[in-house]
């Protein structure tokens, strides 16, 4: 598949899915919608692929639904509105059941549903010039998925604290690694070879054992 | 309704509400815990009110309950006992179904059952010198739902240290934060009320109606494993399809002005 929004590369053993809407904030268009989905059931597919690592091209991660775009397509907006109302989303490597590690690097602003990367991830770094922010209170929207997500993971008041800023507030990458929603804070020219280190490292482990844990691992956070 | 326990006040959006027996620590005896169920169904139904915040009058926020009041005034001590195993208690901002943002301010000391409203509330600021300790086990009492709630919510090997030091070691500000117990130090300490007051202002900007949606989907998410609560959160969700501030908020954006939003 070529794909339009995604820059999707196997770089062995590593696979990368880099949001590729620099112009856009990388937000999530009808398109992305669709090959988001196909690449990351490409990369579990890929043998050649032991670990995956997930960041943005330009200055944004990941900045949600492109809802101006999406209103003009009535098709894509109908698909998106019933997997959200059903929880049915195909957007995350979570989402799309993705057995393979997955490391997010978190290259710029993260806002809204680009949390969904952060929270669905397994390891998440940041470039220090990264910022996190949810602002769907403040154009009249629920905050959920991504949200949940982060309070099932990190000390749940900066979570709501988020939640409820709205845009008018953002956390920094140095505050997400304090409480958790990152592990590695790291210059923003070095962040991309950081990853790939991590995902090398982790790479030398067993596949099998990686999958098992990794399971096992999420499979605790469906408890109570 | 007129209070004699707490102070209930409103600032333009914000609504106040503060512990005001600081002859003994703002510690909660009967009057008071009923007044509480009364002030934060007051200030959630009051429409004017969008944000609400919670400190206390005098050096500390709040020490618990005022056991020797509730042991001495006849009736007391077996209704709290009842309410208590029960589980039917309605003090806090979320005993109470409140739905709109909750601010705690904890100004000093935040002791044993003062935690509850740390628990409760959706964003923590603290001042410089505050502290926080939960004594029940130094007098022979088990420390439950406050506990509780805060291990949902932050790192649970810091609220089991501080449930078994019980009255012998303190926690400060500075490691409630790097917790992620509270988000924010307020120094010096004399800045901490006009600091809640502007945060609730920011928070007031939001849309109240999205805001509440998105309480009841992440509390809700507390209750249940991370698939169900996504689940539940769609409801949340979709809730606010066709409201009213869905138009209204990416117009106002488009249009550079501040939303007009519909009341809750």
């Amino acid at each position: 598949m070529s794909y339009e929004t995604l820059e999707v590369r196997t770089d062995a053993p590593v696979g990368w899915l880099v949001f590729d809407r620099p112009d856009a904030g990388n937000a999530i268009d009808a398109r992305m919608f669709v090959e988001l989905e196909a690449a990351w059931a490409g990369l579990e597919r890929d043998p050649s692929v032991e670990a995956i690592v997930n960041t943005g091209n330009g200055h944004s991660f990941q900045t949600g639904l492109d809802v101006k775009q999406l209103a003009t397509d009535r098709e894509a907006l109908r698909a998106s509105s019933r997997r959200t109302r059903d929880f049915a989303l195909r957007m995350t490597s979570w989402h799309c059941g993705v057995t393979k590690p997955v490391i997010a690097a978190v290259n710029g602003t993260c806002a809204g549903g680009g949390l969904h990367f952060v929270a669905d991830a397994d390891i998440v770094i940041a470039a220090d010039c990264a910022s996190f922010l949810d602002p769907h209170v403040s154009v009249g929207q629920a905050s959920a998925f991504e949200t949940i997500g982060l309070l099932k993971k990190v000390p749940m008041e900066s979570v709501s604290r988020m939640a409820l800023m709205g845009s008018h507030e953002r956390l920094s990458a140095e505050r997400a690694r304090q409480i958790g929603i990152v592990s590695e804070v790291v210059d923003a020219a070095g962040l991309r070879d950081r990853a790939r280190e991590l995902a090398v490292i982790i790479a030398e482990q067993d596949p099998a054992r990686l999958r098992a844990m990794k399971k096992a691992m999420w499979h605790a956070l469906e408890a109570p | 309704m007129t209070y004699e326990h707490l102070v209930v006040e409103r600032h333009g959006p914000v609504g106040w509400l503060i512990n005001n027996r600081p002859d003994v620590r703002n510690a909660m005896n009967n009057a008071m815990r009923d007044e509480f169920a009364e002030a934060w169904t007051e200030l959630d139904r009051d429409p004017a009110v969008r944000v609400i915040v919670h400190t206390g009058n005098g050096r500390d926020f709040q020490t618990g309950v005022d056991m020797g009041e509730i042991a001495s005034d006849g009736v007391g001590m077996e209704r709290y006992r009842r309410s208590m195993e029960d589980f039917d208690v309605h003090f806090t901002s979320w005993h109470q179904g409140v739905w709109k943002p909750v601010i705690t301010a904890v100004n000093g000391i935040c002791c044993g059952g003062g935690f509850h409203w740390v628990a409760d509330s959706d964003i923590v600021i603290a001042a410089s010198d505050a502290q926080f300790f939960d004594p029940h086990t130094s007098v022979g009492q088990v420390v439950a739902i406050e506990a509780i709630g805060l291990m949902k919510k932050m790192p649970v090997e810091a609220v089991m240290r501080m449930a078994l030091l019980g009255k012998y070691e303190r926690m400060g500000a500075e490691r409630a934060y790097e917790l992620g117990m509270i988000s924010e130090i307020v120094d010096p300490p004399g800045r901490l009320r006009e600091r809640a007051q502007e945060l609730a202002e920011t928070v007031a900007r939001n849309s109240p109606a999205a805001m509440a949606a998105t309480k009841k989907a992440l509390w809700g998410a507390l209750e249940t494993g991370l698939t169900d609560a996504c689940r539940q959160g769609a409801r949340h969700l979709v809730s606010m399809w066709g409201h009213p501030d869905q138009t209204e908020g990416p117009a106002a954006f488009a249009e550079r002005r501040d939303p007009d939003w519909q009341p809750l």
